[in-house]
């Protein structure tokens, strides 16, 4: 370093010296002196350059170089504090918003699962032509799954316990683990009984993810035995809120469904489950499945035709995927092909589920549960387990019922008739292994489609950011051109001046990356929030700015300096060096060439700004306009003043009319509890994405069609408690339930069970026929089940949303709800939550030891329902403003500029005679010009892009030309006060004052 | 710069320099402005230097070791700054020199390849 700097000391003595030894030589050979020192000279070459070139040998050069452009480019901007201000917080606000985006979609889709090694770590995924002939299909949400009958290509990540057992033990993978939801947990032992959320898993499921304990110790092999006493691991999060993080629960005793369960142990902290976005409070062996819920089937465990488990396997180290795929998929086809499939045979006991024994009327008929909107499981406690991906309307098949772990009967007709193995080799059934990074999707699913929307929103912010400083760049660049031709006239390199010119532009880009970071964490907090809060279970992804993020931003910051310092920087290398010398600033005659070309990359800057901006408002119009018309639906039903809570007496043991008078009797009392006006209950409550669809036969139809409506359990007082009118016929007696119960029972009796139908309903099945008395459904025994004496049509009811606002609404039924938990609806006269207190004593005189939960209004229930097209709309209209001001900012700077440099030409204009009106028209004309053409190419792209966002949209056309035109318009308005200002500025030009500028 | 005065001459190839400037200091130091004349005269004046790009090339080789700085007299009796060859100078020229014979005959090979067939 030392060498280095004395080398260069000498370097100017050294040069002098040169010269004049030439100069010398050049006398000798009898030059006069004066021509012989110019000749040594221009024998020597450019000294600044050589000097220049000389340097740049002892390296770090361009480090010293940058160091010296960054310290001139931060004097530059304090020297002009307002164009540093302006583009700083305009890039903060670009890269703020990308960078808040991105850091959300780093923790929904890019952030590996918490386990070690994750990499390793695959989920096996079946596929097969036809959905196979299992009589039990339960999914967690923990992966996309296809199993609707006539479908293509159906495949799930769901198997059978004992086709996990025996992958496990053909020891194809280093470690395997199977898991499954719990469904709901009552658990008492721990202060008053709560409800929580818990995992089976198999007893090798934390070695497997390699997992260590916060606390205590993990479950082991032995735990998952029917012979072990039953053991339970906390989430770390949950033992923080439920148990205070004291190190004494392990050992400690709780009660789950009334099971005793000792506390083994506490996960580790980055660990709530392992799918993106789960959250479980504790974990449970798979061996106590049937013990903390005994709606289980007893057979269940050994059952092969009950597909309730995600299995996930760790790859040996260094071992390929095809291998063991090829060894799982064996074992597959092996058991779905060539095993025997104890399906229903007689005399096979069966534990009595809600489906089963639920009036359909045997089991010949197809009795689905559906889920049309979030999903599966647990999803009412946290929806975003749920999440399975949808399309439109398409109902699939939902794979727990509400209260308990998945049981769902799929009998398609082929299962009474059809061959008795679950599947054929003609629908080729078969294994692939997953990366379970990308395999387990999870809640990511649900949250996905929308932030990657979002994100484009913010690249297009960002772009629009872009051009609005290049615009000011390019503005300050004319004024810096005089500066910019003297030091090339010094003999400065046009690639160092162009390269100081881009370090000013990165500069810039740089702070505003850093306001943008900080913009960006309080943006992602608080989205989060606002997602969090509309759940009743917190979001189980945590954001934050982690390396990827800072990466991102660093790299959007340098990206965004580069793309916007470079036409600047282009136009400032050609200038013409003489007249941009001779010619000062504020001169315009010589500069007309120059200017023409500023003037058309500016004016291309503003179209392309404008045109952005429609784009993003178009977007943010049609999800705004989708928002409306979500919440403007008639949903058919009064959902103010209704609170709606769920309790489940099945959890603590109630079984078959017990917990029909259970219900009965809450029902009478919380009538009686001032300020409620009304009570009723159902299977579920009306929009919370549940729903239920039976499938039966209609009279007159050919036998082996299946006809299909929509099915919901439901109390007495359910249509008057939801101001639901009848348009014919009556609601529920009291017989009618009694009917309905002794249907629903292992002997159904021979008289119909009463239903109510809904418009819909009658529109599809009768028409003009008188619904009233109209019987059908009936069903002989078979194979599959006791004969069903069907149902008969007591009465219809006006159409009404079921499962949520975006489905339309289908035939539908309501039947007198008899087994099963349920969600109780109470209409009062004034606030719901004010009688909240008085409801949680009613409840505790009948039990102590039953918690309420999902506890909330209907309304609240319907913003839940709606939270993420709210969350889109308004991160959409906020980023669509955002564009707006952006955009209207660029093209005030652009005529603002023009009027500033047209200052003398208006003065000239304005002495021969210009009237104000036309002066002010001169610039109003460019600005309405300039914003016509960019809403004219906005819209343009918009029309082209749009149709990406169809399937977030609800009765608005992606191409919808109100919004086009309503969006137009606000800019076209927007625009022309932007131009005004200046216009205006143009107008008031005192002509004697203009041309003494001179 | 202009080439109108003399006879004819040819563009430095890039990167030749440095092997000119370690090749001329072989005869044994020399400080710049000799440096480049020599270059100019034993070329017989073919060889154009811009002379100011000699500063940079002598640079490079004090950086890599290749040659050495020490103060000395000039033969005006006027303080100077010598450049000479160093043991690891020494052996890079060798190995330049080959190099570039090499890629000389080569080149010579493709373009003349009758002339060289008669002289071999």
């Amino acid at each position: 370093m030392r060498r280095r700097k004395r080398m260069l000391e000498e370097l100017d003595q050294d040069i002098r010296d040169h010269i004049e030894r030439q100069t010398l030589d050049n006398v000798e050979r009898g030059l006069p002196p004066e021509e012989a020192r110019y000749a040594a000279m221009r024998k020597f070459g450019n000294v600044t350059r050589v000097k220049e070139e000389t340097r740049e040998v002892w390296s770090f050069v361009w480090l010293e170089q940058l160091l010296q452009d960054i310290h001139f480019g931060l004097r530059m901007l304090r020297k002009s504090p307002g164009f540093a201000a302006a583009a700083i917080l305009t890039l903060a606000l670009g890269i703020g918003a990308n960078t808040a985006i991105f850091s959300l979609i780093d923790a929904v889709i890019l952030r590996s699962l918490p386990v070690q090694n994750p990499s390793q770590l695959v989920v096996l995924k079946w596929s097969a032509r036809n959905p196979p002939n299992v009589h039990g299909y339960g999914s967690s949400g923990d992966c996309p799954m296809e199993l609707r009958s006539g479908t293509a290509n159906a495949y799930g990540c769901s198997f059978s316990e004992p086709m996990f057992r025996e992958i496990a033990n053909a020891n194809i993978f280093s470690a395997t683990a199977a898991f499954a939801n719990s469904g709901r947990l009552n658990l008492t032992g721990n202060g008053p009984a709560t409800v929580i959320n818990g995992q089976l898993v198999s007893g090798d499921f934390f070695r497997t993810m390699g997992l260590k304990p916060a606390a205590g110790r993990l479950f082991e092999a032995d735990d998952d035995k029917l012979s072990s006493a039953p053991v339970a691991v906390l989430n770390y999060g949950y033992w923080q809120s439920a148990f205070g993080g004291s190190r004494d629960v392990v050992g400690h005793a709780i009660e789950l469904n009334n099971v005793p369960f000792t506390i083994i142990g506490v996960a580790e902290q980055r660990f709530t489950g392992i799918a993106p976005g789960s959250d479980y409070d504790v974990w449970l062996p798979l061996s106590d499945a049937q013990r903390v819920n005994e709606r289980w089937q007893n057979h269940r465990s050994d059952d092969v035709s009950n597909w309730w488990l995600t299995i996930v396997g760790r790859l040996k180290p260094g071992t390929q995927l095809a291998p063991g795929q090829a060894a799982v998929s064996g074992l597959f086809r092996n058991e779905v092909l060539y095993g025997s499939v104890p399906l229903f045979h007689a005399g096979e006991p069966m534990g009595p589920t809600p489906q089963q024994a639920a009036p359909t009327g045997g089991s010949a008929q197809l009795r689905r549960e559906v889920r049309s909107g979030g999903g599966p499981p647990a999803s009412d406690k946290s929806p975003l387990i749920s999440s399975i991906p949808l399309q439109g309307n398409k109902p699939f098949i939902r794979p727990a019922p509400q209260a308990g772990p998945p049981t769902d009967r799929l009998s398609a007709p082929e299962t009474a008739r059809g061959p008795q193995t679950l599947s054929r080799a003609a629908d080729n059934p078969q294994v692939t292994l997953v990366p379970a990074q990308t395999g387990l999707t999870g809640a990511r699913a649900q949250y996905s489609d929308p932030l990657r929307v979002l994100m484009l929103a913010v690249g297009l912010i960002l772009l629009i950011a872009c051009a609005n400083v290049a615009g000011l760049i390019l503005a300050r660049g004319a004024a810096r051109q005089k500066e910019m031709a003297m030091r090339l006239a010094l003999g400065a390199g046009r690639a160092r001046v162009g390269r100081q010119l881009l370090t000013e532009s990165v500069l810039l880009s740089s702070l505003g990356g850093t306001f943008g970071i900080l913009f960006a964490y309080w943006g992602a907090h608080a989205i989060v929030s606002f997602v969090s809060a509309n759940q009743t279970r917190p979001l189980g992804f945590a954001t934050g700015i982690d390396l990827r993020v800072l990466g991102f931003t660093v790299a959007v910051s340098l990206l965004t300096g580069i793309l916007f310092g470079i036409a600047p920087t282009f136009r400032s290398l050609r200038v013409n060096l003489t007249p941009a010398l001779k010619e000062g600033e504020g001169s315009s005659a010589s500069f007309g060439h120059a200017d023409g070309k500023w003037l058309s990359i500016g004016n291309t800057l503003v179209v392309a700004q404008i045109a952005l901006a429609i784009v993003v408002l178009v977007g943010a119009g049609l999800l705004v306009r989708t928002l409306a018309n979500l919440r403007s639906v008639d949903v058919g039903f009064d959902s103010h003043n209704i609170l709606i809570f769920g309790i489940d007496p099945t959890l603590i043991g109630y079984k078959g009319p017990q917990v029909d008078s259970f219900y009965r009797d809450l029902q009478g009392r919380l009538s009686e509890t001032p300020g409620a006006k009304s009570v009723s209950y159902s299977m579920v409550p009306l929009l919370n994405n549940g729903l239920m669809i039976t499938v039966f036969h209609w009279p007159g139809t050919p036998q082996d069609q299946q006809s299909e409506a929509d099915m919901l359990g439901v109390g007495p007082n359910f249509f008057e408690t939801l101001h639901i009118p009848f348009l014919a016929g009556r609601g529920f007696t009291a017989s009618d339930f009694k009917l309905s119960a002794s249907n629903s029972g292992a002997t159904p009796t021979s008289a119909p069970t009463p239903v109510v139908v809904n418009q819909a309903f009658v529109e599809k099945y009768l028409g003009k026929e008188s619904p009233l008395g109209k019987k059908f459904g009936e069903s002989p025994a078979d194979a599959n089940g006791p004969p069903s004496p069907g149902y008969e049509i007591v009465g219809v009811v006006r159409d009404a949303k079921y499962s949520n606002l975006r489905r339309e609404i289908h035939p539908g039924m309501y039947m007198p709800q008899s087994v099963g938990g349920a969600s109780f609806e109470l209409r009062t006269a004034a606030d719901p939550q004010a009688i909240l207190p008085a409801i949680r004593e009613v409840v505790s005189q009948v039990s102590t030891n039953l918690p309420l939960f999902d506890v909330k209004t209907e309304s609240m229930q319907i913003d839940r329902l709606l939270f993420q097209e709210r969350l889109v709309a308004r991160l959409a209209g906020f980023f669509g403003l955002l564009a707006l001001v952006l955009a209207c900012v660029g093209l005030y700077g652009l005529l603002s500029y023009e009027v500033s440099r047209r200052t003398r030409e208006i003065g000239i204009r304005m002495a021969l005679g210009a009237h104000r009106g036309s002066v002010l028209k001169l610039v109003l004309r460019q600005g309405i010009v300039l914003a016509t053409a960019g809403a004219a190419v906005g819209v343009g792209v918009a029309v082209g892009v749009m149709r990406y966002l169809t399937s977030m949209l609800y009765d608005v056309h992606a191409n919808d030309p109100l919004t086009m035109i309503a969006v137009a318009a606000l800019l076209t308005v927007v625009a022309l006060t932007a131009c005004y200002i200046p216009a205006r500025r143009a107008m008031r030009v005192d002509p004697m004052v203009a041309l003494r500028y001179e | 710069m202009s080439t109108k005065e003399q006879k004819e001459r040819i563009e430095l190839l890039q990167g030749t320099l440095d092997l000119l400037v370690l090749r001329t200091l072989l005869l044994g130091r020399a400080h710049g402005h000799a440096i480049a004349k020599a270059i100019e005269f034993n070329s017989d004046e073919v060889l154009q230097v811009e002379q100011g790009s000699l500063y940079p090339a002598l640079h490079r080789l004090i950086k890599r070791g290749w040659i050495a700085v020490e103060a000395g007299i000039s033969e005006n009796n006027r303080h100077a700054k010598f450049y000479r060859l160093t043991a690891k100078g020494r052996r890079q020229l060798a190995l330049e020199t080959n190099k570039w014979d090499k890629l000389a005959g080569a080149i010579a090979r493709i373009l003349r390849p009758a002339e060289q067939g008669d002289q071999s």
